[in-house]
């Protein structure tokens, strides 16, 4: 309760023992889930490191709010609550970028499945054609 | 000098097989390969039946991914040079194996057909190319030729020959989304002597234009940006 009227008293910080206690629990909750996920083997350990220290950067906010003020002063902002909206905003947005990446380089990697494969076809119907004695390629010719 | 003609396909069977026979009859020593973009039609079974070797993609890749599956192949069965040419029937044989022999005489790396070098012989009967193309031809031009500080007319021609220089490159960096452009950029930034020569070119006998004036657009814009990053891009010197 003191600390509540001592939140409300300073203007800046809006971070209350209430809120602080739900983003700890929703962080715990996060980062069990993420836990679930790759027990579940829907989620591969080497992109889940990345949403670990999210779930741990929602867990120290939680714990030290004086961090973020301190956080929002260095940035020159007034409010902490702008300060950590910015801040999350800024991580998704690079979050969003590294799946970007990792999408395009999977790109390559399925476009390079693709086309061996395609060589392969090609390398069978040669080994083939070699086989029957280009009976295919005689009627072929015949045909045009 | 052993030679492969391949022939990238995306639902082309119409015109499929006529390409493959000009092939086979104005370059008969050399080995034509079609690549099937995925296709939903008959082009695969169609080009094997004219008698051509086909590779064929499990989903269409665009354009750059089947060429470069193309150029894939000829490094790999130790092909001395080879060309290609589109499958709708624009690209005359005959006008390949005039590429061809630039490269067999080792005048240049990678040759080029191009519609518009030669201008009174092009444009005046055979080929007329629709606005958007032109205006999108003009920039493409300008830009590249800016890039490269060589004079290219002809920037998105799909008819050219290569020798092992050119295979080895475009098989291990060939942009999939503009291939046209890019490679010849990232050949002239690589040292490779990449010529254009003035070719023939006729009307398409199957399929239409994928470009409308919206698509050219876009189209354009995406060029541009992929030739301005190309001109940072760390080289890697070709396997000379």
């Amino acid at each position: 309760m003191t600390a509540l009227l001592a939140a409300a008293k300073n203007p800046h910080v809006n971070l209350t023992a209430q809120t602080r206690i739900v983003a700890a629990v929703l962080a715990v909750a996060f980062m069990v889930m993420i836990l679930e996920l790759i027990r579940r083997d829907k989620l591969q350990e080497r992109y889940s490191v990345v949403w670990f220290v999210a779930g741990l950067g929602m867990l120290v906010g939680a714990a030290f709010p004086g961090l973020l003020t301190l956080v929002a002063e260095a940035m020159g902002v007034r409010n902490t609550n702008v300060a950590l909206f910015s801040i999350v905003l800024l991580l998704l947005l690079g979050l969003a970028l590294n799946f970007s990446v990792i999408m395009s380089r999977q790109a390559a990697q399925i476009t390079r499945l693709a086309q061996e494969q395609a060589l392969e076809r090609a390398r069978e119907q040669a080994a083939e054609e070699r086989e029957t004695g280009a009976a295919e390629r005689e009627t072929g010719r015949a045909r045009s | 000098m052993r030679t492969l003609v391949f022939i990238p396909a995306w639902n082309e069977e119409a015109s499929v097989p006529a390409v493959i026979g000009g092939v086979r009859e104005g370059l008969p020593e050399a080995d034509v390969l079609v690549i099937d973009d995925g296709s939903t039609d008959a082009t695969a079974a169609r080009a094997r039946a004219a008698g051509a070797l086909v590779a064929s993609l499990p989903f269409n890749q665009g354009l750059g991914a089947a060429l470069q599956t193309g150029y894939l192949h000829a490094l790999r069965e130790g092909y001395d040079c080879c060309a290609h040419l589109d499958a709708d029937g624009q690209h005359p044989p005959a006008e390949v194996a005039r590429l061809l022999k630039e490269i067999y005489a080792d005048r240049a790396d990678l040759v080029i057909g191009s519609r518009y070098r030669d201008r009174g012989r092009a444009e005046s009967d055979d080929y007329r190319p629709t606005l958007s193309r032109r205006i999108g031809t003009g920039v493409f031009r300008f830009f590249l030729t800016l890039a490269t500080r060589q004079r290219f007319t002809d920037t998105t021609s799909g008819m050219r020959a290569a020798n092992r220089h050119v295979m080895a490159l475009f098989s291990e960096r060939y942009s999939p989304d503009f291939a046209e452009i890019e490679s010849l950029q990232l050949a002239v930034r690589e040292g490779l002597r990449v010529e254009e020569l003035p070719v023939r070119m006729l009307e398409r006998v199957g399929g239409t234009s994928f470009l409308t004036p919206l698509r050219s657009a876009f189209f354009i814009f995406k060029g541009l940006v992929v030739l301005l990053v190309g001109q940072f891009r760390p080289r890697v010197e070709a396997e000379r």
